[in-house]
């Protein structure tokens, strides 16, 4: 195994940061991100001798999940519980700059807190595919590879997770980072 | 979710073909409900777009270093210790190394390692062994008095339930790592006290001597040079 991890490294180190964006979101509570981030590569690492998959990225979000859960598990706590208060404190305080073109939709300024917290409400499978999806740039054929679901089922988890996260937000007034 | 629904989540996703979407687009100017699904699902990818966040620096460097100590203690028990040096002059090179880092990864990789010896203590030994050798061995003791370089940036570690800071200073030519810890290194087997009460004791693990000072924090002295040099080298560095 030790002379495969240049070519470990070569083949996975490009997604860390995607990793990541999906660590920030399955991490449970307690549960440092980076820290999952590191188990999930090092999980990654032992496998990569069997590893004869083609997507990789896909794969690492998917062992991602699974280390979170396991994690999860380990801890007795309900998996996929958002990380409440670490997660919150790691987020921008106001990133309403980004929020552009909103003028035509339900929400005019956003701030990203606000959208943590609602978004941990929704339903895991929507959540799930909303953090691969929207968060982390996953296409949908890859969260479907992820999820072990089809990707038309992603797709409508998606929609339906975007609608109901955008009438959330709507419905608390978040507005210019002040719900 | 109905099928009209799973064609509109089609529809936004690209998936239908040019005849159906087009259909799609008249009917969103005639259907209030349908264009307000869209607006909707528009928003909702904006606001979760929002929480995308870059990794934080240093975190590549840390998961690398730790699939390269996963590595090595892989290797380990198959091949000769020089053989499976981890390529540090990377590590030091890189400026984003966070200063912290955590590689609790080593208390996994230790207890497989020297029989007997305290696990912290191991840990620090395998991070010390996977230096160089010294580029010159004389006028280590005496002499020369250069002042030591500090090499990349600290490490923190977690061992036998112990937390450690690791510091790497170059000092003409050789490596030398300087672990600190609130808790005293514990004794290895076949350690010598060198002064009472186990305030100092030294130890050799392999081609690594093992120096260690017991104060209000424990520093636990590695490097690849005899015992007799290790002492000397010790006091030359910045030791709290």
């Amino acid at each position: 195994m030790g002379g495969d991890h240049r070519a470990f490294l070569d083949a996975t180190m490009p997604y860390v940061d995607v990793v990541y964006q999906v660590a920030r979101h399955a991490a449970g509570a307690g549960q440092d991100p980076e820290d999952l981030v590191q188990e999930t590569y090092l999980r990654a690492f032992a496998a990569f001798g069997s590893y004869r998959g083609e997507n990789t990225r896909a794969w690492l979000a998917a062992i991602c999940l699974n280390t979170a859960r396991s994690e999860a598990r380990r801890r007795r706590r309900r998996p996929w519980e958002i990380p409440a208060q670490a997660l919150l404190d790691a987020l921008p305080m106001d990133r309403a700059d980004e929020a552009r073109d909103v003028a035509d939709v339900v929400i005019a300024g956003l701030d990203a807190r606000a959208v943590a917290r609602y978004l941990a409400e929704l339903p895991e499978p929507q959540r799930l595919s909303i953090v691969l999806m929207d968060v982390a740039g996953y296409t949908a054929r890859e969260a479907a590879e992820v999820l072990g679901c089809p990707r038309g089922t992603v797709l409508a988890r998606v929609h339906r997770g975007r609608r109901k996260l955008a009438q959330l937000l709507a419905a608390a007034g978040v507005s210019n980072g002040r719900p | 979710m109905d099928g009209h629904d799973r064609l509109l989540a089609a529809f936004l996703a690209g998936d239908l073909d040019r005849a159906a979407a087009r259909e799609w687009d008249e009917h969103l100017l005639e259907c209030e409900q349908c264009w307000r699904a869209v607006r909707e699902d528009r928003a909702g990818r904006q606001a979760a777009g929002l929480l995308r966040q870059p990794a934080p620096d240093g975190l590549a460097d840390r998961v690398a270093f730790a699939v390269e100590l996963a590595a090595v203690g892989a290797a380990a028990p198959h091949l000769p210790r020089r053989t499976v040096r981890l390529r540090r002059s990377w590590l030091a090179a890189t400026g984003a190394f966070a200063v912290g880092l955590a590689v609790t990864l080593l208390v996994l990789l230790v207890p497989g390692g020297r029989t007997g010896m305290p696990a912290s203590v191991a840990a620090v030994a395998r991070y010390a062994g996977t230096m160089p050798p010294p580029a010159h061995q004389a006028g280590l003791a005496t002499g020369n008095q250069a002042a030591p370089v500090a090499v990349g940036h600290p490490v923190t570690m977690t061992a036998g339930g112990q937390h450690i800071t690791v510091r790497t200073w170059r000092l003409r030519g050789t490596e030398v790592v300087v672990a600190t810890s609130g808790q005293p290194f514990p004794m290895p087997p076949g350690a010598q006290g060198t002064s009472g009460g186990g305030m100092a004791w030294v130890a050799r693990a392999g081609k690594l001597s093992l120096y260690c000072v017991n104060g209000r924090t424990s520093e636990l002295v590695a490097a690849p040079v005899p015992a007799a040099e290790l002492a000397a080298l010790a006091a030359r560095l910045p030791l709290a």
